[in-house]
């Protein structure tokens, strides 16, 4: 689903990744592990191709940074859910509309949307607030919006930077039974996380990004 | 393309961001006020000048002791001159209809003879309406045999020629820092409600909307601001030119004369400013990283 080759980005001369290497299997969950300004945001936005590698290639599903051309980027989105800390719903528009918002892009027929965004919502427990506005819902409510959104498209991989950043610790135990259902259902996660509480709670693989390079570590070691 | 949901996205703005297509339609509204205030003003000038040349004549008066043949070889000679539209022979008796008409008295009663000599009229061709063109065809008129005088309003055509081109600088650049002003404030007023809407432009983005699809919806909501802006600018300069031209003198009315057409190229004006400030403005966002925007 993901691979790295030996992939280096620098910022203002300055080496945020360098020689790195990463391999994400098909329906894989990985926490992305690592000190702030480590790198992780940096990584994530190389897998959605919002940044190019200055040096090595970035491949996601059949898309690589070497030859994608940029109006083929959105092709490569769609197959992505993107899920991020500060939610990025859209203020003027209600729960029902944010989700359909990603079908709308996807130039998906009407009927086929209001099925499909009622699917989503109910994955996620939303049915019942479909017509609530953003500013009406609790942070793991707007949230698990997120997820539906990122949901409704069917991705094969979800990415999710600092998911539960914003949230107390019940909402962000309801967000990873989410993440961790979809996963059952064969979607590959990639996670950037600092909570280290959920990590160990929801075991799976982790990834430690150090001086700019990924390395896998176990769970009783100190992350 | 989704046509529904561009025009559903593009009309949206009304509900959505109330305040910001107020402020765009309030900035295109005063831009067009001042374009076509402007306009309307200069073209109606400039027409007054023209119909001023139009009215500029000369006037070649003959010797009394011409004969008749005489006096028709010369005035044959002037309306075969370059420069000359037309001539009309004035006789002496007619010049003393013409002075007791102008002045209420016979002339032939006041000094007991007429001494108004007859004259040849002559109007100008266009391209000789001007100080340098009327110049040369007095020089060609007084030098055919029988012209005693040559008269025309001299100092009038070079204060027009003068006037004219100061004035024609003048509604240039005028004209020119108008239309810029224009376009920038324009541009920048939807690059501000743009701007208010840039995180639904990065979620687009994220969720992979193609440039094409986030671009018409602002687009369509630049050309309807534009359209209502441009209609209001219309409307109130109809209000304004109708009204005024019926309580000002007629003299002053030929400076706001307005051809109806006009409120439509101002409507036109509008949605293609529209259109342009939202295209330019759009650009920019599209064209930055998700993240950074």
């Amino acid at each position: 689903m993901i691979e790295l080759h030996n992939i280096s980005v620098s910022f203002d001369g300055q080496d945020v990744l360098s020689g790195l290497n990463f391999t994400l299997k098909n329906g894989e969950f990985v926490y992305l592990v690592g000190p702030t300004g480590a790198g992780k945001s940096s990584l994530l936005r190389l897998l959605y191709m919002d940044l190019k590698p200055h040096n090595g290639v970035v491949r996601v599903a059949e898309y690589d940074s070497e030859t994608t051309k940029s109006r083929r980027i959105p092709l490569l989105r769609r197959r992505l859910g993107i899920v991020f800390q500060d939610f990025k719903l859209l203020d003027d528009r209600d729960v029902y509309e944010n989700v359909a918002f990603a079908l709308y892009v996807t130039n998906t027929k009407k009927s086929e949307i209001k099925k499909l965004v009622l699917q989503a919502l109910a994955d996620v427990g939303l049915s019942h607030k479909r017509g609530q506005m953003p500013n009406e819902l609790s942070g793991g409510e707007q949230q698990r919006v997120v997820i539906a959104r990122a949901l409704v498209n069917a991705p094969s991989l979800l990415l999710a930077d600092e998911p539960t950043g914003n949230l107390d610790p019940h909402a962000s135990s309801e967000i990873m039974e989410l993440l961790r259902k979809i996963n059952m259902r064969g979607t590959a996660i990639l996670m950037a996380t600092h909570n280290y509480d959920l990590v160990r709670k929801y075991p799976a693989r982790i990834v430690k990004l150090e001086n700019g390079k990924l390395f896998d570590v176990e769970l009783k070691e100190r992350i | 393309m989704q046509i529904g949901y561009i025009i559903r996205e593009g009309v949206s703005g009304f509900t959505r961001a109330k305040l910001s297509m107020i402020a765009a339609i309030t900035t295109i509204c005063i831009s067009l006020l001042l374009l076509s205030t402007f306009t309307i003003l200069a073209i109606n000038a400039n027409s007054v000048v023209e119909s001023l040349r139009e009215k500029v004549e000369m006037e070649a008066f003959l010797a009394d002791h011409l004969t008749l043949i005489e006096t028709s070889i010369a005035r044959d000679s002037i309306a075969t001159l370059e420069g000359v539209r037309e001539v009309r022979y004035v006789s002496k008796e007619q010049a003393a209809q013409i002075f007791k008409e102008e002045f209420g008295e016979d002339i032939n009663r006041v000094l007991d003879f007429n001494p108004l000599p007859a004259s040849v009229k002559i109007f100008l061709k266009d391209g000789y309406k001007t100080a340098e063109g009327a110049e040369m065809v007095y020089a060609a008129v007084k030098g055919i045999s029988g012209v005693e005088e040559v008269i025309y309003r001299k100092t009038m055509l070079e204060m027009l020629d003068r006037r004219a081109s100061t004035i024609l600088w003048i509604v240039l650049g005028i004209g020119v820092f108008i239309t810029i002003s224009s376009i920038f404030l324009v541009a920048n007023t939807i690059r501000l409600a743009i701007y208010a809407k840039r995180k639904i432009v990065q979620t687009m983005k994220l969720i992979g909307a193609t440039k094409a699809f986030i671009r018409w919806p602002f687009v369509l909501e630049g050309i309807i601001q534009g359209f209502l802006g441009g209609g209001l600018a219309g409307g109130i300069l109809f209000l304004v030119f109708e009204y005024l031209g019926k309580w000002i003198s007629m003299e002053l009315s030929d400076f706001v004369h307005v051809q109806t057409f006009y409120y439509g190229v101002i409507v036109g004006v509008g949605c293609l400013l529209g259109f342009i400030g939202s295209l330019i403005s759009i650009r920019r966002f599209i064209g930055d990283s998700v993240v950074h925007m």
